[in-house]
């Protein structure tokens, strides 16, 4: 997933004047980029059923060498952008823009996958509650609907039917989560779209456990970077943090209480010494198995293999696939 | 209509501008350094989509990769390793064009963004503004050679008012020694010249001046071609055949024996022709042969007196002993030895204000000439000659001066070239246009020493020689030593392989890095054109030309060496008599010595008279046969006289 605070485009800087002539008294600001909302999250330790074996254990991942052939067959990225355009006195106006895309290997080449286009939508997110009504625009200006810009409203209530507070803070991050919710949308339809077709194994960045039946096709692949929870505690934990390159966990079933049931395991791509504890080190996810051992072999050696070329100079190269990478150059260029 | 291959693209920091774009294409595609490409731009100017056509003048390909030591890192330092990498690295192959054309031309405006095209033929024609010549009613397109790239194949073809007058004229051509670009090109080029040269224009011939070895001596020889240059001959127009109509011409050796030409052997000489000249000819360019330091004002009055009042006309004077009539160098060293004689005998210091040092020194100087340029000076006076007023169109004149000193070679350049000029001017040559190829111009037109008659003729000839109809195809190896005035008049500039050397001078400054490149790696049979209509330099194959190559001929019919006089007579009077024989010259000329045989053959080739034998026989004065002479009867001394002082 990637992140992208660059200037406002064209369409945007359009569609925020429309927006204007809507909204009388809206202020625009300049350089009014979003961080995501990961890094509030809380880190975590989470326990996890042992499905190989009756403890964890440390295993290498036999049978690699430079020569082990990749069996992924595509990349399935998403991205996101997230801006602060305006404030109608104090109240936020963000435009988010997601795109999720797939790229397919064809003789070591990556190009865009031709059966689904990658997608690429862009909203803008208001909260309508705390605003005047928006005018109608008068004259020939049709900007925001040529542009496809969906309004999203921040302030609607929540499950408890509590409304948001008025906090502009409060409001930005409910903007923010919207946009994520948006992007993991795009990226899980895609990925069931390839699914559906099973062509070949797929690399998702990220979990594959949000949607059934990507979380249940064994040509979804997903594979974890960041690690704000972390499954088992204790000595265990040690094991993970203590993984040599190469090497991998037993595998485990990872069952969140919204999402679906997958298998899992943690894999040191790269050797960690002298670095932090997570340097290289990725949790790899996969449909259930009948031979969980076998299956995470088998793919603990095509992640592995993704290791070379190197994805420099992103600053996650440690763990990212160079296929991800091009994914996420391919959608900074058309997004 | 064919798929785009490339997109136009352009950042703040490489902007397109009117005369440069760029473009992206896909890696395997067929575009290269020299490639013509067509822009289709997106928005229309003045309700016209325009479109731009550009010459790939420089290629870029990079990767993602930010530092080479990010490729060692991945791949652990071993190269081997790369190839099992699962995924290539994104590429991209970035050309920049320099702008051919743009349609409309009006507004000139920086190039759009928009899908690339190879260009086609029709393409082609448009973006090297060839349309303008071969449209209906204009057919002054000659054809130089095929433009090919990625299946297209256009021919290209230069303005014949532009390559041979009166808009622009003269062709220089460039490149290294050794690959027959040069001989080979003004060969294809002139048999392309003969076939095309529209007949409304008049008519057209060429004289080359042989400097250097033997490839311009087989020109009526059919040379080997092959399968690929039949192909081009036929893309081209132009009948894969030898030239049709051919004259040599060539001096003698020192010794007068054989003509001094590698096509000398007897199976050839039908068509070769002595060069011989006699006094006259050679004193109107006696500066040529006399440098300023030998001849000063003094020297230059005599010698204009000569000219003037001696040759060709009967002399007399109190001081002379006789009366004279100086046709030739014998007798022109007859008349010195006349005056100086008078002179001593009167014991003056100085005749008709000519000072004796002064006549010592030019008499000296001129005598000398015949030493130095034997074979194509005669003491006799005969002359042996180009066909000067009567030249035919579509034939090559060859002028075989390899072997021969410098001096003889800037004289017979200088005489050819002096007397082509004064025939075109009274246009009386016998041909409309005249083309005059000469190489090494390194050699006889260099940007810097002496200031020569050669290099004024040279000179003269680019400066104004197009309106006369005179137009010099030059060729040299290193283009930056010729005089600039001599390459920048010649409005068609074709270049084949280049030295590296040559190419860093300023000169080719203008060429892209790439493009110099290409020149220093051109393939035989490749040519990079300079036109008036062209914007840029082009790349172009051209066939081998349908002639003996220099190399096989000099095989298959090896160069005579020295022979005997009765043989050398012998096989110049054969063409004319088929019925003369050995022991028949042997019997003729038994009497005589060399140059008076020499003389006589002189004389029957420039005659050519029908009873050839009798010709030949007629020239030689009368010799009473010799009769074994009377021993004279001697008489006994009678008595010793009275005062000899060795009687007893």
């Amino acid at each position: 997933m990637m992140v992208s605070n660059s200037g406002p485009d064209a369409a945007s800087r359009a569609a925020l004047r429309s927006l204007m002539q809507r909204l009388p008294g809206m202020s625009a600001v300049e350089g009014g980029s979003i961080e995501p909302t990961m890094s509030s999250d809380p880190p975590l330790l989470r326990s996890a059923k042992i499905v190989e074996g009756s403890s964890l254990r440390v295993v290498t991942v036999p049978d690699f060498t430079r020569h082990t052939v990749s069996g992924f067959g595509a990349f399935l990225d998403g991205t996101q952008q997230v801006r602060l355009v305006a404030h109608h006195f104090g109240m936020p106006v963000v435009f988010g823009t997601v795109a999720a895309g797939v790229r397919i290997r064809v003789s070591r080449r990556l190009i865009t996958w031709g059966h689904q286009p990658p997608r690429v939508e862009r909203k803008i997110y208001l909260p309508l509650r705390y605003l005047p009504p928006l005018a109608e625009i008068r004259g020939p200006s049709r900007e925001m609907a040529s542009g496809n810009w969906e309004i999203v409203d921040t302030s609607t209530a929540d499950k408890e039917g509590e409304y948001p507070s008025q906090h502009p803070a409060v409001l930005q991050e409910r903007a923010t989560r919207a946009v994520d919710r948006e992007r993991d949308r795009v990226e899980d339809s895609l990925a069931e779209a390839w699914c559906a077709r099973a062509e070949a194994p797929l690399y998702i960045d990220g979990g594959i456990s949000r949607s059934e039946r990507v979380a249940s096709s064994s040509c979804a692949i997903g594979v974890i970077k960041s690690h704000r929870t972390l499954y088992f505690d204790g000595h265990e934990v040690s094991k993970v943090l203590g993984l040599r390159k190469g090497e991998r966990t037993s595998v485990f079933r990872v069952s969140p209480r919204s999402r679906n049931s997958v298998l899992s395991w943690y894999l040191r791509l790269r050797d960690g010494a002298g670095r932090d504890a997570m340097w290289g080190l990725v949790r790899v996810e996969v449909a259930e198995s009948d031979r969980p051992a076998e299956r995470a072999e088998e793919v603990s050696r095509w992640v592995l293999a993704e290791t070379t070329p190197l994805s420099l100079p992103d600053g996650r190269w440690d763990k990212m696939a160079y296929g991800v990478r091009d994914c996420e150059e391919f959608l900074r260029a058309i997004s | 209509m064919s798929e785009a291959l490339g997109r136009v693209v352009a950042t703040e920091r490489k902007p397109n501008t009117p005369h440069e774009f760029h473009f992206w294409t896909a890696i395997d595609s067929p575009v290269g350094i020299g490639t013509i490409v067509r822009v289709d731009g997106a928005q229309p100017i003045e309700g016209q989509i325009p479109h731009i056509y550009g010459i790939v003048v420089e290629g870029f390909s990079y990767t993602d990769l930010q530092s080479p030591m990010h490729d060692v890192l991945g791949h652990d330092g071993s190269p081997t390793a790369a190839g099992f990498a699962s995924t290539e690295r994104a590429e991209i192959r970035l050309y920049t064009a320099a702008v051919l054309r743009q349609i409309p031309e009006e507004p000139l405006q920086p190039v759009p963004m928009g899908q690339v095209f190879l260009a086609e033929e029709e393409d082609v024609q448009v973006a090297l503004r060839m349309d303008s010549y071969l449209r209906d009613g204009a057919n002054t397109g000659i054809p130089i050679g095929v433009y090919r790239a990625g299946g297209t194949d256009a021919v290209i073809y230069l303005d014949a008012d532009f390559l041979l007058g009166p808009e622009a004229a003269h062709l220089n051509i460039t490149g290294v020694s050794g690959l027959a670009t040069k001989t080979s090109a003004v060969e294809w080029l002139l048999a392309s010249l003969f076939k095309h040269f529209p007949d409304e224009k008049g008519s057209i011939a060429a004289v080359c001046f042989n400097v250097k070895g033997p490839d311009l001596c087989y020109l009526d020889q059919p040379g080997k071609i092959e399968g690929s240059d039949e192909i081009l001959y036929e893309k081209l127009g132009v009948e894969p055949r030898p030239f049709e109509s051919v004259e040599y011409f060539a001096p003698y050796t020192a010794k007068g024996l054989v003509l001094n030409t590698f096509r000398n052997n007897e199976a050839l000489l039908d068509n070769v022709t002595p060069l011989t000249w006699g006094l006259r000819e050679v004193l109107q360019f006696a500066e040529v042969l006399l440098n300023k330091d030998d001849v000063d004002a003094k020297a230059d009055a005599l010698i204009d007196f000569i000219k003037e009042n001696i040759v060709d006309r009967e002399f007399s004077d109190p001081l002379l002993q006789k009366k004279h009539t100086v046709q030739s160098f014998a007798d022109l060293d007859a008349w010195f030895r006349d005056v100086l004689q008078g002179m001593e005998k009167k014991d003056g210091d100085s005749w008709r204000t000519h000072h004796v040092a002064t006549i010592r020194k030019v008499r000296n100087r001129l005598s000398n000439i015949s030493t130095r340029c034997a074979g194509l000076v005669t003491d006799t006076g005969n002359v042996s000659d180009l066909p000067f007023g009567s030249f035919a169109d579509r034939t090559v004149y060859v002028v075989d001066v390899a072997n021969l000193e410098e001096d003889a070679q800037d004289l017979i350049f200088a005489r050819i070239v002096s007397k082509l000029r004064e025939h075109l001017e009274r246009r009386d040559l016998g041909v409309k246009h005249l083309v005059v190829f000469v190489d090494e111009l390194n050699k006889y037109a260099p940007g810097d020493g002496p200031d020569t008659y050669v290099r004024k003729m040279l000179l003269d000839i680019a400066e104004r020689g197009r309106y006369l109809g005179l137009v010099l195809f030059g060729a040299q190896q290193f283009r930056s030593q010729v005089h600039r005035r001599v390459v920048g008049n010649s409005g068609t500039g074709l270049f084949g392989r280049m030295d590296p050397d040559e190419l860093s001078t300023p000169g080719y400054a203008v060429l892209s890095p790439a493009t110099r490149t290409k020149l220093a790696t051109l393939e035989k049979g490749q040519l990079m054109i300079r036109h008036p209509h062209f914007t840029q330099p082009i790349f172009v194959r051209f066939p081998r030309p349908a002639v003996m190559q220099g190399r096989e001929g000099s095989e298959r019919y090896p160069q005579s060496s020295e022979i005997s006089l009765e043989a050398a007579i012998l096989r110049v009077l054969r063409p004319l008599d088929s019925t003369i024989t050995l022991p028949w010259v042997q019997e003729i000329t038994a009497l005589y010595t060399p140059d008076e045989v020499i003389r006589a053959r002189n004389a029957t080739l420039l005659a050519r008279p029908e009873n050839v034998k009798a010709y030949f026989a007629a020239q030689f004065r009368k010799v009473i046969p010799a009769q074994p002479a009377q021993r004279p009867m001697v008489g006994s001394i009678k008595s010793a006289p009275e005062n000899d002082p060795y009687g007893f």
